[in-house]
């Protein structure tokens, strides 16, 4: 999978998160708000790690050698 | 900017708005009121009589009296733990006791346990010397049955009934009365009998000898039982001793010694059937005072017993009454002596029920006057009160442990919840260790209702308190491991094959060029490809590395955007134009460049070395970039960023001090004026008054803070960025420590063939894991992630120095006794 596809995948996970938490405890718009907060930073710290270490991975400049005893 | 003025406020981001309030009680109805108020626990009291000494206030009287009831109960707690007694406590509550009721109650139950007391103290004191006695007839007469004899034989002389009063001053001993002291033969041969610890016994003896100048006959034996010492009140070794003398100096010297060795001497008839006399009424004594003392010990037990039932009431009830006095005493007195006038904070939201509380007060002490609560304006800025849940709590007190929130600025809490387990887990990723530490926290979280009962030691409270921050970063420990592809450093290809193979068939050059990418990279996290290759390092560090860099700009931003957002609610536009601005321009043309460079480099493969990219824009920037251009446009580009770095440095340094001096001059300017006509006005000062009064504006004070302010951000920038790569560092470190142990431990010892030797291997590399891995790396990147979040993180927008929220609470008491 490409690499927007799975930017796609992660965000409609958030939106999916963000449903789910709206859903299970909807204690005012403030609680809510903060609840969307939390969601939304975990789904980008997570997106960012993912993302990051993809993309290092694209265009490598140097490959796997392998040592002895392999 | 409207949108995001207009947005509902999120929990827990600011803190909950407070107000200053003046409670005006009359005196009927006071007690009750800081009752019902601490039962509530939503009203900080502000200490009114602080420069009074706590003999100069109101209350004084009643604070000693539940000290005192308070030390009683404290006595009696003492007395059921030295019985050993468990103490049960009765769950029902009982209806309100009065306190005067409860302080004669507590004074009758003290004076009659300590009487038992003094009476089983005595007795038991009877008791010991009773058994001495008995052991001194058992030993001395088989002495003395030879001794006489062979006296008999060779003095020839016949020895008068020899019984010697007892010359210890503690004796009650019923005995005594039978013995006196008969007229003794002064040139007769006399003894001595008695019993001394058994450390003494040799200096005694020499003292002795020396003291008769050897015309002493002593005779020992070891007692058969460890009696109760007196002095000391432990068991030791007790030994028997006869001294026989002659000369009536030579019994006043041994008695002396007796009495300093701290001897105790019994009279010990010489007649053989006396002495079964006196063993028989002995035994007899010894047989009563045992029942008797029984029969003392269990009725004090019982004493104790019911007062166990009632004591952790007590102790609450007398707690809270202390509490209450100590609030009521920071109240005033008003000037005609019938009210009481107190002022505190209270959060906007707990008013209604605070009303309430004292309306029931005033209904319930039958008082005609209510009690006002009105608001008041305060000079001092009020306290910070967050309403946290058991999730929230630990999370708030990590930032707390900082530094307090200044009053309604942003709650760093906020973020920290998601990205302190986050960057927790950067360092600490191995999905294996991950789901270690998942266990741990589901195991804890599973026993919450009963461990939040229990008293727990300092470490295992620490560690239940953070649960739920051991949870998150468990759970991140294992989004993180996967992408690292570590378990327990072992990858695996869980997300489909490897990006890399051979180049052909025979894998011959495999050791020494490596593999080739054939086809897109590892779909999710690191390839497996490269654990165990030569190449492994360089890569991983570059990657960890300007991840490093890529999270810390990342985190530095969510910074300065949260000081804005600051700015915005504190209508500081000042600060927007002349902090936020130019710290952003800074930060980003610098690090934020970098950043795009490292993304940039990655999507387009370039072989640029972006060490020399940064360097040369600094130290040549217009000089042709060769190889390490990345994209067109890159030096005019990288020349506007650094004029921009350039300008933006003393755009955070002059301006604003000199626009403050300017704001400050206009503000008063009117003022003076005023203040000129009305100078009689200016005598009143009621307590708590809002006025401000005319601060002076040092102009250079504000300039020296603005200039070490933004020397602080310039600097700091480089620092903190650099100080990111502890996320590459540590995460290095685990990996590291992880493979040795699993390569040198684990796979060295299932190596062998012997099933002992596999059996030890896999113990050490499960100690080493535990304790180690787990326990120190937890500890360590714990430490390090909190670190970045109190430096790095805060100190882009965090100000810290509120205080917090403190009410008068019966339910916090009960937490600080504990």
């Amino acid at each position: 999978m490409g690499f927007v596809v799975t930017t796609l995948v992660f965000a409609a996970i958030g939106i999916l998160a963000s449903l789910c938490a709206r859903i299970c405890c909807n204690k005012g718009p403030s609680a809510n708000l903060f609840h969307l907060t939390l969601v939304i930073t975990a789904t980008v710290c997570c997106w960012l790690m993912w993302a990051i270490v993809y993309l290092a991975q694209m265009n490598p400049l140097i490959v796997p050698i392998l040592s002895e005893g392999e | 900017m409207e949108v995001l003025k207009n947005l509902p406020e999120m929990d827990l981001m600011r803190s909950e708005k407070m107000t200053s309030v003046q409670l005006i009680i009359p005196v009927e109805s006071a007690h009750r009121a800081v009752s019902y108020l601490g039962e509530l626990g939503l009203l900080q009291f502000r200490d009114l009589n602080d420069d009074k000494s706590p003999f100069q206030r109101t209350f004084v009287n009643q604070v000693k009296r539940c000290a005192e009831m308070s030390r009683k109960l404290r006595f009696f707690k003492d007395q059921i733990n030295k019985a050993g007694l468990l103490s049960s406590a009765l769950p029902t509550m009982q209806p309100d006791i009065d306190l005067e009721a409860l302080e004669t109650q507590l004074a009758e139950h003290e004076h009659e346990l300590i009487e038992m007391n003094a009476n089983s103290e005595k007795l038991q004191q009877t008791y010991n010397e009773f058994l001495e006695f008995k052991m001194v007839l058992q030993k001395a007469g088989v002495f003395l049955v030879s001794g006489n004899k062979s006296y008999e034989t060779t003095e020839g002389i016949e020895l008068d009934d020899n019984v010697y009063p007892s010359d210890y001053p503690e004796s009650a001993s019923l005995l005594e009365q039978a013995t006196h002291s008969g007229p003794s033969n002064p040139s007769g041969l006399r003894f001595i009998c008695g019993i001394i610890p058994k450390s003494k016994i040799l200096l005694f003896e020499r003292m002795l000898f020396r003291a008769t100048r050897g015309n002493l006959l002593f005779n020992q034996a070891p007692a058969d039982d460890l009696i109760m010492d007196a002095v000391s009140s432990e068991m030791v070794e007790k030994t028997v001793f006869v001294v026989f003398f002659s000369g009536e100096q030579a019994r006043t010297k041994i008695l002396k010694i007796c009495e300093a060795f701290g001897a105790n001497c019994y009279p010990v008839p010489e007649d053989f059937t006396k002495q079964t006399q006196i063993t028989q009424e002995v035994l007899s004594r010894l047989s009563e005072l045992e029942t008797t003392l029984d029969v003392g010990i269990r009725h004090r037990n019982a004493a104790l017993h019911t007062i166990g039932f009632h004591l952790t009431i007590w102790m609450t009830m007398v707690k809270r009454e202390k509490a209450v006095f100590d609030t009521l005493n920071m109240l005033n007195f008003d000037v005609t002596k019938k009210c009481l006038v107190g002022e505190g904070w209270c959060p906007i939201f707990a008013k209604p029920q605070i009303q309430e509380a004292l309306q029931r007060a005033t209904f319930d002490s039958n008082s005609q006057v209510g009690i006002i609560f009105h608001v008041m304006d305060a000079v001092e800025s009020p306290p910070t009160y967050f309403r946290t849940n058991a999730f929230t709590n630990a999370y708030q007190e990590i930032v707390d442990a900082y530094g307090v929130a200044k009053y309604q600025e942003a709650n760093p809490a906020v973020y920290t919840v998601i990205t302190f387990p986050f960057l927790f887990a950067v360092m600490f990723g191995d999905w294996g260790h991950g789901i270690c530490l998942l266990i741990g926290a589901l195991i804890l979280i599973a026993r919450e209702g009963k461990l939040s009962s229990q008293k727990l030691g300092s470490f295992m409270e620490m560690l239940f308190g953070g649960r739920y921050v051991l949870l998150l970063m468990s759970l991140f420990s294992i989004y993180c491991g996967l992408i690292y592809n570590e378990f327990f450093s072992v990858p695996y290809h869980i997300f489909g094959a490897s990006a890399y193979k051979c180049r052909d068939k025979s894998c011959s050059d495999a050791y020494t060029v490596g593999l080739i990418k054939y086809r897109d990279a590892y779909p999710f996290g690191v390839d497996p490809s490269w654990r165990g290759s030569r190449s492994e390092l360089p890569f991983l560090n570059s990657l960890k590395m300007k991840m490093s860099i890529l999270f810390g700009v990342a985190q530095m931003n969510l910074g300065i955007m949260i000081s804005y957002l600051n700015s915005i609610f504190f209508n500081n536009s000042l600060d927007i134009r002349y902090q936020f601005v130019p710290q952003m321009i800074f930060l980003n043309s610098l690090f934020g460049y970098l950043s795009l460079l490292i993304i940039i480099k990655w999507c387009t493969g370039s072989q640029a070395d972006l060490y020399h990219v940064m360097i040369y824009m600094f130290l040549s920037p217009f000089d042709d970039l060769g190889e390490n251009e990345l994209f067109w446009g890159q030096r005019p580009l990288q020349i506007l960023l650094l004029l921009s770095a350039l300008v933006a440095v003393p755009w955070m340094l002059f301006p604003k001090p000199f626009i403050l001096r300017k704001q400050h001059t206009e503000r008063f300017q009117g003022r003076a004026y005023g203040i000129l006509r009305s100078t009689e006005m200016d005598t009143d000062s009621e307590p708590g008054s809002a006025r401000q009064h005319v601060e002076e504006f040092n102009f250079s004070e504000v300039f020296v803070h603005q200039m070490i302010h933004s020397i602080e951000f310039v600097l700091g920038s480089v620092s903190n960025t650099a100080s990111y790569l502890r996320l590459w560092a540590l995460s290095l470190a685990h990996s590291e420590l992880s493979t040795v142990f699993y390569e040198k431990v684990l796979l060295l010892a299932w190596g062998y063939e012997n099933i002992l030797i596999r059996l030890v291997g896999l113990a050490v590399f499960a100690f080493a894991t535990a304790f180690i891995l787990l326990m120190m790396e937890t500890l360590s990147a714990f430490l390090h992630a909190l670190r970045l979040h109190w430096v790095e993180f805060q100190n882009k927008f965090y100000g810290g120095d509120g205080y917090k929220f403190k009410p008068f609470s019966f339910a916090a008491i009960a937490d600080d006794e504990d």
